[in-house]
This record gives structure tokens, C-alpha cells and sequence, in this order.
């Protein structure tokens, strides 16, 4: 359970988030739609702890980020924006490193690694250092660092970015494999067909502010657009920039 | 706290599996070990060649026809042999071909006859450091000769040779064979501060410039764990390194050293294994500190690259008093022991001078850089919360 409220965050003169209001149940997969530098990797970063919002509140599970940050970052499993790895380790120490740092060991992190390894279909790999695998494999790779801990909510930055068709297939099914485990996952992404598919709820941003959240219906009732890519076009209100 | 130590030994082993698998890590390990016995090596082989040189002389004579009572007694003298002159001895000088040359003058013969001053003429290159003890020795030899002779002469005329030197100067060495030993080996800890700085260095920018240049930090600081059991696993791990190049290098200098021809530059080599001891015990802590010190600065880079520019800056600092004191002796000041790399070289300075400090010295030095290193991985801590360093890429 992730509760967001009234967040804002300003670097210099440009207010990159305005106000972001929204929650993602349990169960749930939540889409955070919105263009380039509309504020999503921003609200992201300040949901992990590692930037601190300039106003708002943010829940994890109960545990408020700003006032209990290690609290929160229990509960959550998160796929940043930037993914890099250690390119002379393997898949399976990245795992047995980030499981060490959640506190996890012994027979308890080599069973959790090995269930990761399968989940993701990365047991080929497993041995191998990282340097030279491809963008596909990376992401597993950064997604199984990020789940070794098994989060109950589960934050997913651009997760396909840069994936082919079968990678991500495989990420859509893994998401959808959180979901039936009662996880809440929020997820951010610019692609509508990723986001009807798989999304609960949609929750539109654009120049930092939440402009819509609800279902895709909703979203479709709202904007009076029966195709979803038109919705999101012009909650975002890039209809008018184009024409501009 | 044992679950921040457990933590802190997680970050430790990582960073260690990291390092040992860096091409980059271990040739700066392996390098900063093998500096120092390469160039102490050269450095007294060199030294003892050069005086050795000076004791077998090879001498060209120009005009050996003009003076053979001179020549014959030169041959006499232990070390010396008289070889035939080349055609052009300021040229063989110049071309160095040959160190020097004595040239006899053809009135040599007429000038001792009648007692006035004979003179023959030395050809040397006053910028040739590597000819000076040779020359030094033939001008010994052509005055010892002349004094001699000098002497009979008074002694033929019926007046005491002690008269016509007025002033006799008598040498009081009052340095030590040991502390002519120390300056010799100033060079010692200043080689080993720079394997305490250098041993660790690739491992300290890979685990933060290299971090965040690869993207691997936002990941990392994700996770439940404080910002300071990460710098100090970070830390730890490159200090390992630099321990380590500190001692690798210490055994092979210390086998080298025992192969130095030390008789031959007029020092009785005896350096205890108490006092390697003593040197290891000063540098390994500043080990510590120089590997903080190198944490601290390469976390402010972005990129590989940008750290080194800061380091190649930073790495002056530690060797500028190390340099200083093989020029300007350092000993016998122990109450530097708190300043941090400057206290290492005064206290080093005492030990290879035979001069042991006292043990609440060497505390008082350890405490110090260990608490400066403490301060050091405390603020790059810190600075691990700062979203500039976080997000700046």
C-alpha cells in the first residue's frame, strides 16, 4: 500500500513536481502515465528516499519515507531509473550482494536466489558476469536485485524500456505474477498499450501535477475519447502544445 | 551493531570480489609493490658502482716519457692503472670516453730539477656526477705525490717538513654509521607512502566514481542500509589494497636491501627486523587514512576519469613532505607523530636513524590518522545523501 499525497519538488526555478496526489492498493498494479519530463521519474525518486519532496507525504506500507526511509525501503522493491550493475559479478552474486544488504543469508538467500533466477529465467546466465549481456538480460538482472528481498510493493520505473517483444512479455507476466501475490505495484511508462493492459488504475501526470485518476473507462469517459492514447494526449494537454 | 557489522563485511567482500576481478585494481596493486624495491635497487647499486669505480681508476697518461719517477709511483698505488692516452684527451673527455686524463707536461723532468712547481694538467667534465669520485681521487693522488716530494726536499735542505703546513685540520664524524644509514634510507618511507596511497586507489574510484558512473549507485542506496556501513565496506576494502602494496612492497625492498653492496658505500647495513617492524606499524594506519583520503575525493567525481584528474592533484600532498625530508631531515621531531603523513616521516625518520621513539609516539600517530579517517569516511557518508552526487551524472 502506497499513499502519496501533495507532493512537490522544485530544482532551481523549475518545479518538476507541482503536486502529485495518489494511492496504490494492495493487489492493485498502478500505471503512472505521463510524456518526457512530465515528473514521473521525479515522484519516483522521491517515493525511494533518495530525494527529499520540498512538501508532501509519502506512505509505505505505514512507514512514512521521510520520517522512517529504512523502514520503507523494506517494503519496497524498486527498478530505478538507472540500472547499472557490477559487470564482473553474476547474476547470482548481484542477488547473494542486495539479498546481504536487506539482511537475508545463509540457506534462506540461497533458496530466495535460486526461485529469482527460475522466476526470471536467468539460470543460464546465472554464472556469468554481467559485462556483455544484453539490455533484456540487464533488466532481469536489475529486476531480480530489486525483488530479492520479496517486497510487498513493488516500484518499476520505465520497466520496458529498451526491451524486445519477448522480454517484455516476460515482464508483463511477471507483473501480472505480483499482482496475484496481493503486491501493489506502480509502475511509470510512456506506452499506452502497456498500460491499458495491464493496469488497475491509471494515474496521468503531466507537467507535475496529477491531471487524471481512475480506470482507463474513467479515463476514457472523462476526455470523451473512445481510443486511450487520444485520452492520455489530451489530458496531457499536448494537443494544444502541438498546435501552438 | 553486529547487523551493521554483518553489513559493513557484506559491502567489504563485495568490493574485495570486485577488486580482485579488476584488471585495472590489481595492476595498480601490483605496481605500487614493485616500485619501491625496483628503484631502491637501482638507485644503491648505482651509488655503490660509482664508488667502487673511484677505488679501481683506469688512468690515461699523456707524456709518461716526461716523468718517469711520478708515473712508477703512481703505478704503485693500489687500485691504479696506467693505460696509454688517447690521441685527443679533451675530446675522449668531452665524448666521455674516458672519465679523465692526466697530461704530463714535457718540462716536467726540468721543473722538479730546479724546483719549481711541475705541472701536469687534469682533464675532467665538471658535469659528469657519475666521473666526480674518480677525479676526486687522481686530484688526491697528483697532491699526495706533490706533498711528499715537498717534503723530502725540506728534509734535503735540513728543515722539518711540519714546518710548511701551517694548519692541520682533524675530522670529528659525529654522525653514526646508522644515521648515514637513515639518510641513505629516507627514501624508504616516502616509497612506502606512496604504495599505501596508490596500492588502493583503483579499488577506492571503482567503488565510487565507478559507481556512479556506471549507474550502480541510485540501485545500491535503495537498499535498508546506512549511508556510513557503505562508505566504510567501501573503505575498508581499498584499504586492504593499500595495506597490502605497503606490504608487498616492504618484503621485496627488504630483500633487495639485503642484496645492496653496502660495504662498498661505506655503510654497515643493519636495519632490524624490530625497526621494519617499527616502519610498518607507522604507514599501515596511514594506509587507512590515505585510502579515506582517495574515497573522499574520487566520490565527488562522475566519471573515472574526472576522479583521476582530482587524484593526480591529491596524490602531491602525501609525497611533498617525503620528498621535503629526504632533503631536509625530519628527525627528531617526534612531536609531529599527531600531524597526519608528516608525523609517519618524523617518527620513520627516528627509527632508521636508530633512534627509536618512544610507543606512546607511535599511539599518538596511529590514533590520529585513524580518527582522521574516521571524520573522512563519516563525511563521504554524508555526502552519499546529497541528490546532486546520487542523481548527478
Amino acid at each position: 500500500m502506497i499513499a502519496i499525497t501533495g507532493l512537490r519538488k522544485s530544482f532551481g526555478h523549475v518545479e518538476a513536481v507541482r503536486d502529485v496526489t495518489f494511492s496504490a492498493a494492495d493487489g492493485t498494479v498502478v500505471g503512472l502515465l505521463g510524456h518526457n519530463g512530465a515528473g514521473k521519474t521525479t515522484t519516483l525518486r522521491m517515493l525511494s528516499g533518495l530525494m527529499t519532496p520540498d512538501a508532501g507525504t509519502i506512505l509505505v506500507d505505514g512507514h512514512d519515507v521521510g520520517v522512517d526511509p529504512v523502514g520503507a525501503q523494506r517494503a519496497m522493491g524498486l527498478l530505478p531509473d538507472s540500472r547499472g550493475l557490477y559487470p564482473r559479478l553474476t547474476p547470482r552474486e548481484h542477488i547473494r550482494y542486495f539479498g546481504e544488504l536487506h539482511g537475508l543469508s545463509g540457506a534462506e538467500l540461497r533458496e530466495r536466489s535460486r526461485s529469482l533466477l527460475q522466476l526470471l529465467g536467468l539460470e543460464p546466465l546465472a554464472d556469468r558476469r554481467v559485462a556483455g549481456f544484453s539490455q533484456g538480460e540487464r533488466t532481469k538482472v536489475a529486476l531480480a536485485r530489486a525483488l530479492v528481498h520479496s517486497p510487498r510493493n513493488v516500484i518499476l520505473d520505465e520497466p520496458t524500456n529498451g526491451l524486445d517483444v519477448m522480454s517484455t512479455r516476460a515482464m508483463r507476466t511477471l507483473i501480472r505474477a505480483l499482482k496475484q501475490d496481493g503486491c501493489c505495484v506502480v509502475f511509470s511508462s510512456h506506452i499506452m498499450q502497456e498500460v491499458s493492459a495491464l493496469c488497475d488504475r491509471i494515474v496521468v501526470i503531466a507537467h507535475g501535477t496529477v491531471v487524471a485518476d481512475g480506470t482507463p473507462d474513467d479515463l476514457r469517459g472523462q476526455t470523451g475519447k473512445a481510443d486511450l492514447e487520444d485520452a492520455f494526449v489530451s489530458l496531457s494537454g499536448l494537443e494544444t502544445e502541438a498546435v501552438e | 551493531m553486529s547487523r551493521a557489522l554483518r553489513l559493513v563485511f557484506a559491502v567489504f567482500r563485495k568490493e574485495l570480489l570486485d577488486g580482485v576481478r579488476d584488471r585495472r585494481s590489481i595492476a595498480s596493486l601490483a605496481f605500487s609493490a614493485i616500485i619501491s624495491p625496483l628503484l631502491f635497487g637501482l638507485m644503491f647499486t648505482v651509488a655503490a658502482e660509482r664508488r667502487r669505480s673511484a677505488d679501481e681508476v683506469r688512468l690515461p697518461i699523456a707524456g709518461v716519457e716526461y716523468a718517469p719517477a711520478f708515473v712508477g709511483w703512481l703505478k704503485q698505488q693500489s687500485g691504479v692503472i696506467v693505460v696509454p692516452p688517447p690521441t685527443d684527451p679533451e675530446d675522449a673527455v668531452s665524448s666521455r670516453a674516458e672519465d679523465v686524463v692526466l697530461i704530463i707536461d714535457k718540462d716536467f723532468s726540468k721543473d722538479m730539477g730546479r724546483a719549481v712547481p711541475a705541472s701536469v694538467k687534469l682533464v675532467s667534465d665538471v658535469t659528469r656526477d657519475n666521473a666526480r669520485p674518480k677525479v676526486a681521487r687522481v686530484r688526491n693522488l697528483v697532491s699526495t705525490y706533490s706533498s711528499m716530494t715537498g717534503g723530502l726536499r725540506l728534509i734535503a735542505r735540513g728543515v722539518a717538513p711540519s714546518i710548511a703546513s701551517a694548519v692541520r685540520i682533524e675530522e670529528v664524524e659525529v654522525s653514526s654509521s646508522q644515521q648515514r644509514l637513515a639518510t641513505q634510507l629516507s627514501i624508504l618511507p616516502l616509497l612506502l607512502v606512496i604504495a599505501a596511497l596508490t596500492g588502493g586507489m583503483q579499488l577506492a574510484i571503482d567503488s565510487t566514481a565507478g559507481e556512479r558512473e556506471r549507474g550502480s549507485l541510485e540501485p545500491l542506496l535503495l537498499n535498508p542500509v546506512p549511508r556510513g556501513v557503505l562508505a566504510a565496506g567501501k573503505w575498508l576494502a581499498s584499504s586492504l589494497f593499500g595495506c597490502g602494496a605497503v606490504l608487498f612492497s616492504m618484503m621485496l625492498t627488504v630483500s633487495v636491501m639485503r642484496r645492496v653492496p653496502w660495504h662498498d658505500l661505506g655503510i654497515r647495513f643493519r636495519v632490524t627486523d624490530g625497526e621494519l617492524m617499527s616502519l610498518l606499524a607507522l604507514i599501515l594506519p596511514l594506509a587507512l587514512f590515505l585510502s579515506a583520503i582517495v574515497m573522499f575525493a574520487s566520490t565527488f567525481a562522475r566519471s573515472f576519469k574526472e576522479a583521476q584528474t582530482y587524484l593526480g592533484i591529491l596524490m602531491l600532498l602525501p609525497m611533498l613532505p617525503g620528498l621535503v625530508s629526504t632533503i631536509y631531515p625530519m628527525a627528531g621531531r617526534p612531536w609531529l607523530a599527531p600531524v597526519p603523513v608528516l608525523g609517519q616521516y618524523a617518527l620513520a625518520a627516528d627509527v632508521l636513524g636508530g633512534k627509536p621513539p618512544h610507543i606512546v609516539f607511535y599511539l599518538l600517530a596511529g590514533v590520529s590518522v585513524l580518527l582522521c579517517a574516521g571524520i573522512l569516511v563519516g563525511l563521504t557518508a554524508r555526502m552519499l545523501k546529497r541528490e546532486a552526487i546520487v542523481f548527478g551524472r
